[in-house]
This record gives C-alpha cells, structure tokens and sequence, in this order.
C-alpha cells in the first residue's frame, strides 16, 4: 500500500510541475500583452516599455516562471489588473463559493443518483426502472446551460419562486446546484443500476438468498460491492464537475472560481486568469489522486 | 473440420444444413442495428440531424448573418421565415442549419480527426510497449479524463476567444482517450491466437495490425467515439453560450439559446428550437451509442 501511495503521489507531483509549466507558458503566448490592458492605448511606448519592465516581462520566460512560483510561495499572488483587487482575497472569497456550490452538487447527485439506482435494479426491466432509467437519459442528454434556462424559466420568470442568478443564500444556491448535479446524478443512477445488477447475480447474492435472508438484507450486502466502481469513478467526476462549474457559475454569476476565470479570460485579466488556471488544473490532478487512493482502499487487488 | 467414418457427404449436408447461413459483417451489423430499436431511433435522428448540417448552404432560405430589425421576433410559420425570426431578425431555421453544421464540425469533425490519432498512438504504445509504451501511456494518462471545458476555457485565454481552443481541446482530449482504449485492445489481442497464428504464416507488423488486430478493436472504439462526440457537442455549445466558442457572426447552438435566454417568456422560440435540437442530437447520440454497445459487443453491456 505504502509504494502504491508513494507512486501515485510521485506521479501526482510531475504532472502537478508539468502542468503549471504548460499554463504558465500557454498564457505568456496569449495575444496582446498585460499593458494593452492596464493602460489607455495613447500612453508613450516608453512607458509601456516600463511597466513591462516593472512586471518582469522582458525576462527569459523561465525566469519570470521560477520568480512567479517564488512569490506563490510567499503567498504573493498578485493583484487584478482590471480592478486591483488582490488576488488573494479573489481567492479567498470565491474558492468558498464555488466549495459551497461543488460540495452540495457532489453530495446530490449521490443522495439521489445512488437509491435511484438501486431501486432501479430492484425492479429491473418494470415500470419504475424504465422511468428511472428514462430520467437518466434525458439527464444526460440535456445540456447544463440548456437545463438552467429552463429551470429559469420555471422557478423564476413563471412562479417567481427563485431569483435567477446571484449569490448567496440558500435560495440562491438552488437552481445551480440542481443544475450542476443533474448529469452526475443521471451518470451515478446507471452506474449503480448496472453495478448492483453485475453483484445481484453473483454466487454469494445466491447463497443469501437461500439461507432466507430478507430481500432488503441481501441488497444491503450488495449494495457493499456494488459502491466500488462509484467510489472509483469519483476523481473523474469530480474532474468534470469543475469543468460544468464554470458553465454552471457563469450562468447563474455565481461568484466562485469558474466565474472569476471565464470572466477573466474573456477580459484578458492575466494575472488573475493565470492564477485560477492553477488552481483549477491543481484541484482536478488533486481529486484523481485521491481517487486512485480511494481506489486503493476500497480495492485491495489494485495496490500492487 | 472433425473425420467421419460413415458417409462423409451426408455428414457434410446435415452440418451445412445446421450452419447458420454466413452473413457478411457489415449486413450482419446492418441487421442488428435494424432489430434494435433504440439504436435505430438514436440513429434515425442523427443521421436527419446530420444531414441537414452538411446541407445548410442548400437548405438555408436567408443569410444567416443577416439582420432586419423590422422582421424580428416573427413566431415560427410567418410568411417568409419557416422557424421565424429571432431578436434582431435573423432567420431562425438558417441558422440552425448552419449551427448544426458548427456543432458537427467541433463534434464529428474533430473526433474523426482524434481518432486517427489516438489510434496510431494506441497500437504504437501496446504494439512496441517498452519505452515506447512508457512514454505514450504516461502521456494519455496525464490528458485523459481532464475535464475538456476546464482546458478549452485556458486555452481560450491563451488564444483569445474562438473556436480554434475548443477545436484543440476536444482534439487532444478525444485522442487521448482513443489512445486509451485502443491500447488496451491491442494488448489484449496480440496474444490471441488468430493474431498468431497471422504471425505463423508470416504476415508482417503492419498486415497484422491493420487486418487483425484494428478490425478487432473498432467495436469498443465506435462505441466510445458516439459517447466522445455528444459530449464534443455540449461542451461546444456550452463554451459557445457563455460567449467563449463560436464567435458572431458564426452561428452555433449554443449561441442561438443564449441569444434568446432574455425573450423566454414571450418569444421563447428562439432558444427553444436550437435548445430542442440539441438535446435531440444529444439525446440520439447516445442511443446510438447504447444501441452499438449491445450489438457490437454483448461484454460491455453491464458498464
């Protein structure tokens, strides 16, 4: 278990280098450099000379690379160059939001899509799971941004019962939430279905039937198996909920990271751009660590 | 075929009679593909779909750019405009033809294009192994299962707003994945017997590549690729919405229902109708993709 661990960190840790090399290099690229957009295009090239000078700009890029990482060390992050704001704050402010929005998302698209799921392979092939399972391919069928202007539509323009977008509050957590969830829930529902159907047929299902268990009973220590490949799946989930969250957020402005990052790439806010890039790409790489941990646990035949 | 003592020729009769008549692959499929009805349905509908976004310039009735504030916010069925007219008065249907013609483009376009590339990186990786395999695994696991709006949206700061990074992102992360599966196919396949017994009679690496081991893994691999180009497709038209993506006067599906997000009440056609083509293009997609993962390979029908 200890090499396992050790491996996936170590592996963990280069893609983690790579990948902030790859960001940090791809937005050096980027058209149009940062003094295009602190200062007015009339100022005198001389200055626009300096205040490259005074960011660092005119250096080999894997200078300014190594001074950026020195500064995140020291916790100096920068600051907006459309409103000055410290990139920390940004930070601190937004990664609560967005922590909030993916947690109650996450833990959602679980407390539903996992009894739905079970109740579906319950009663296989009736009614109730064909509905379930209609559910779910419309839950994936159905784009996020497409599903959130309907449930505008409904909640907010029609019944008046939500405000359509904003922040805080748990009125306001609602609609991005449900929305953010809809897909892992329709994704964990089949999952579990085909997961708990795979178990249902399994020999020792078979013998517990047979020593007269209740039928709830052997679907509870189905159910035990039948959570592995979700629990597995998890990280990659993850993955793609960060990746809906700045659909979702931008939609609805809810103010956490995906918001900050489109908006600052659509208005060509470098540093802060940058910065949440980093944090995006660490978060995703974090969560398919911990899904491979996870994986391990769960999984002994996988620590090898 | 097994010696017989007796009559040898009736013998040969009553197996042959027994033998279920031999059908070529591709009819085979094609019979299959006709039992299944979900498959059909989801089949049915992409291919309508498909058609008419490789037809929009023959099918588009106006210019899709074109505006007339006099015209605007004409329902469906108005004299002139089949679909009507949204906000500033671009007709509707001309738009979603060539929307339809965007989405294919980033959805089907650039998948074809990734699973050419992820096919040669996969047999390279599982047919050399080695450093080889090393290298190119260690590469497709680092791209693999990156979220693709995450690297489309960094890729757009680095080159401005466009289509182009969701282009590559799609590229690179359906290639990877690709790559993945065929790999897998490869490693399992080079050891059969088929493929050795290919090797036996002395067919080189590349003959038995291409006609014993790709043939093989194109199952899994057209399954996955329905499933890649769906989410191609949502991921296109979500970036487009937030006015990432598509750029005007370029249409795109996703463009077209943020354009009427503001008119829902009153005119909501002009997101609905791009709205219900995407879901049913979405939604046909992955019946189809559900429909030939049960008819090409039974093994994955329980994942």
């Amino acid at each position: 278990m200890i090499t396992y661990l050790a491996g996936r960190t170590a592996r963990t840790l280069v893609i983690l280098f790579l990948a902030s090399v790859a960001v940090f290099y791809s937005l050096r690229f980027a058209p149009g450099d940062p003094s295009g957009v602190a200062l007015s295009p009339l100022v005198l090239e001389e200055i626009r000379e300096a205040y490259r000078e005074r960011l660092g700009l005119n250096r080999p890029i894997y200078l300014q690379y190594l001074t950026y990482l020195g500064n995140l060390a020291q916790g100096n992050l920068g600051q907006s160059l459309i409103n000055g704001k410290p990139i920390a704050e940004l930070f601190v402010e937004h990664g609560r939001n967005s922590l909030i929005l993916g947690i109650t998302a996450l833990l959602l698209s679980y407390a539903v899509g996992i009894p739905a799921g079970i109740l579906a392979a319950a009663y296989r092939n009736r009614p109730l799971d064909q509905a379930i399972m209609g559910l779910g391919a419309l839950g994936m069928g159905i784009p996020n941004f497409w599903l959130a202007l309907l449930l505008v539509y409904l909640f907010s323009a029609t019944l008046k019962w939500l405000p359509s977008a904003g922040c805080c509050g748990p009125k306001y957590l609602i609609m991005p939430a449900l929305v953010l969830a809809a897909e892992g829930t329709a994704v964990t529902m089949r999952m579990m279905r085909s997961s708990m159907l795979e178990q249902i047929n399994q020999d020792f299902v078979r013998t517990h039937r047979a020593y007269g268990l209740p039928e709830w009973k052997v679907l509870l220590f189905t159910l035990r198996n039948a959570l592995i490949p979700i629990i597995s799946l998890t990280g990659l989930r993850l993955g793609w909920l960060i990746g809906y969250t700045l659909i979702v957020e931008t939609i609805f402005n809810w103010p956490g990271v995906g918001y900050l990052l489109v908006e600052s790439v659509l208005r060509r806010d470098y540093p802060v751009a940058q910065f949440f890039s980093l944090v995006l790409v660490l978060a995703v790489v974090l969560s398919s660590w911990l899904a491979d941990i996870l994986y391990g646990v769960v999984d002994p035949r996988v620590r090898r | 075929m097994v010696r017989t003592t007796g009559s040898s020729e009736a013998t040969a009769g009553i197996i042959l009679s027994r033998m279920p008549e031999y059908q070529h692959p591709a009819a085979r499929f094609l019979r299959d593909l006709l039992r299944h009805r979900m498959a059909l349905a989801g089949a049915v509908v992409t291919l309508f779909l498909m058609m008419l976004g490789l037809l929009a310039p023959w099918l588009a009735t106006h210019d899709y750019a074109r505006q007339n504030l006099l015209e605007a916010f004409k329902p469906p069925l108005a004299p002139g405009y089949l679909l009507g007219t949204d906000q500033i008065g671009r007709d509707i249907w001309s738009r979603l033809v060539y929307g339809l013609r965007t989405s294919l483009l980033v959805g089907f376009g650039v998948t074809l294009i990734a699973l050419v590339a992820g096919t040669l990186i996969g047999t390279l990786a599982g047919y050399l192994g080695g450093w080889v395999d090393t290298v190119l695994s260690g590469a497709v696991e680092i791209v693999w299962g990156f979220p693709l709006i995450l690297l489309a949206v960094i890729l757009t700061g680095a080159m401005g707003p466009g289509l182009p990074p969701v282009v590559i992102a799609v590229g690179v992360i359906n290639s990877a994945g690709f790559a993945r599966i065929i790999r897998g196919e490869v490693l399992a396949l080079q050891y059969r017997e088929f493929v050795q017994a290919a090797r036996a009679v002395g067919a080189t690496d590349l003959i038995v590549i291409l006609r014993h081991i790709l043939p093989n893994a194109m199952a899994p691999t057209l399954v996955m690729g329905s499933y890649y180009v769906a989410l191609a497709i949502i991921a296109e038209a979500g970036l487009s919405f937030i006015g990432l993506g598509a750029q005007p006067p370029l249409p795109s599906l996703g463009t077209m229902i943020a354009d009427g997000r503001n008119y829902l009440l009153y005119d909501h056609w002009i997101s609905t109708i791009p709205g219900v083509t995407i879901v049913l293009l979405v939604l046909g997609l992955n019946l189809l993709g559900d429909g030939l993962r049960d008819i090409l390979d039974p093994r994955l029908r329980e994942r």
